[in-house]
């Protein structure tokens, strides 16, 4: 019974290259950050209905602590999610072993920077800004049809959804992390959203003009 | 020259219309769905359940239309005057989607889903027709758009015009402040016109998946989770820009307020987390035992989903009614 459930779709090919371990991991850190941050999300929002219902003006006493302790335990994981999407982020351009040099070279720049500037989020931007310069060469050389990117899909729409949205997301997060004090926050912020819905369009919905299912869907991980 | 009484005596006689074309649509919309649940649920009477669920749909449509011409009058009606100067501040663009309408839209949507789905049609359609119909009922029972259009909006306007009335400028003045905010922060922005709806058909969207979801556990056919996940791909879209173009405007209407983590924004966050570890698990179906993650995360996503529109009427804060 699961054998049938596993098979994906009634379009896929058999030929498509299986994901490698590592992509795997990635994607399962990927998804376990993504629900410690949902888990976070619930427990906090239990804890003020709690806090509402039971203590007198919590808003005004109570709420301030309880927004700094969120952020204490968001903090953490959303810096582990930024560096997992720094370590997927250059895998279409640059073979395994580079890719991890690369990646260690990133994330010491970005500690070194939050060392040297006593500010986590600087470090943070720093990384950010390096992940986002390869993004967008992943993506220029995506539109522009260049060979020597690691995708599994043939379709060039679906793979330059797959390169907007890591884009889109990385900038998200630089907003967040860095520049919501900045007159650069709200244009940074619409061109991360464009990025984010327009890569989404492509990524998932460009199976169509794709010559398999599969791989479309591949194209976005 | 602006009067507060001939105003409040034309917007009386608009709900009062309002109120008799509810008492023709209400139990029409309520039969209609009868039916639908009747034709879902008795194998004997499932094939009319096509006609029932046009006969839903085209019910709540007239509904639709009607509550487009009572909006277009209130925006003609229901002017706001600043008492001190006398100077006209503008109209209300109030959007066809909030407070006694949310779960009618919401209902509408997910029958024309139920209506226009094509795979597995045999299998889920009665259950979102189902669904829809409970909505729809739900929407006539609670929301009461017809009965009792728009409370929050007509109690705060009342209360200006009331206010402008008693004669006192600094109290009218104080009413007109209060409500100019609402007007140009959350009445009248382009947001609240763009930004529900896209939730309301994404939750349409994640209905149709979750169903097929449940489906595919309960059957173990592959088939249905190919379904369940076009079905949230479809609706993963309008919720991310929905959300997505809810952080400016946060910014700007909530400044000042502890916005961030507060229970619905908190929620709607965990909702689309959800959504995307699901669609991101999604892409390694593959692998084996990958199903099961795969389902759990589909349905842990629904319930967020849920978990989320409730949170609005139960935990106070910033984006709550309570």
């Amino acid at each position: 019974m699961a054998e049938k459930t596993r098979i994906p779709q009634s379009g896929s090919s058999a030929a498509a290259a299986p994901a490698s371990g590592w992509d795997f991991l990635l994607m399962m850190l990927t998804v376990m950050l993504l629900g410690a941050l949902g888990t976070q999300s619930l427990i906090g929002t239990l804890y003020a209905w709690w806090g509402y219902r039971t203590q007198p003006g919590f808003e005004m006493t109570a709420y301030p602590a309880f927004i700094a302790v969120m952020n204490g335990i968001a903090g953490p994981l959303v810096v582990a999610l930024v560096v997992v999407m720094g370590l997927c982020v250059p895998k279409r351009l640059l073979a395994r072993r580079t890719l991890a040099a690369v990646s260690t070279v990133m994330v010491t720049v970005g500690v070194v920077t939050a060392a040297i500037s006593g500010s986590m989020a600087t470090g943070l931007a720093v990384y950010l800004g390096l992940a986002a310069l390869i993004q967008v060469a992943v993506v220029v050389l995506t539109l522009t049809g260049a060979r020597s990117l690691t995708y599994v899909s043939e379709s060039r729409i679906a793979k330059s959804g797959s390169g907007m949205l890591h884009l889109g997301f990385i900038l998200l997060a630089l907003v967040v992390v860095a520049l919501q004090r900045s007159p650069y926050m709200l244009p940074v912020f619409y061109v991360s959203a464009a990025l984010l819905t327009g890569g989404s369009a492509l990524a998932f919905y460009a199976r169509s003009s794709s010559r398999t299912a599969t791989t479309d869907e591949e194209a976005a991980s | 020259m602006f009067s507060a009484t001939a105003t409040a005596t034309s917007l009386d006689a608009l709900v009062t219309t309002l109120g008799q074309w509810g008492r023709f649509l209400d139990p029409a919309i309520l039969i209609a769905a009868a039916a639908v649940v009747l034709a879902a649920l008795a194998p004997a009477a499932r094939r009319f359940l096509p006609a029932a669920l046009g006969a839903l749909t085209a019910t709540l449509v007239i509904g639709e239309v009607v509550l487009a011409w009572f909006h277009l009058r209130l925006w003609d009606l229901a002017v706001l005057v600043d008492p001190v100067t006398g100077r006209v501040s503008g109209s209300f663009a109030v959007p066809m989607w909030i407070e006694s309408e949310k779960l009618y839209v919401w209902a509408l949507i997910l029958t024309v889903i139920a209506l226009v789905l094509r795979r597995h049609r045999a299998e889920l359609q009665p259950t979102l027709a189902v669904a829809a119909a409970l909505l729809a009922t739900g929407a006539l029972v609670w929301g009461r758009p017809f009965a009792e259009p728009l409370p929050s909006f007509f109690a705060q306007y009342g209360s200006y015009l009331a206010a402008w009335n008693s004669g006192d400028v600094g109290m009218a003045s104080g009413a007109f402040q209060g409500l100019e905010g609402s007007r140009r922060f959350y009445y009248n922005t382009w947001y609240m016109w763009v930004h529900p709806p896209l939730l309301f058909v994404s939750y349409g969207a994640f209905v149709a998946s979750f169903a097929a979801t449940v489906l595919m556990i309960v059957k173990r056919r592959s088939s249905f989770e190919q379904t369940a996940y076009r079905w949230a791909r479809f609706g993963y879209l309008p919720l991310t820009f929905g959300m997505l173009i809810g952080f400016p405007w946060a910014i700007l209407a909530w400044s000042g307020e502890s916005w961030w983590w507060s229970g619905k924004v908190n929620m709607s966050i965990m909702m689309w987390l959800l959504y995307t570890a699901y669609l991101h698990a999604r892409l390694y179906l593959r692998r084996s035992g990958m199903w099961r993650v795969v389902a759990i995360l589909a349905v842990l996503s629904f319930v967020a989903l849920v978990l989320t529109y409730v949170t609005t009427y139960v935990v106070p804060g910033a984006h709550s009614v309570v």
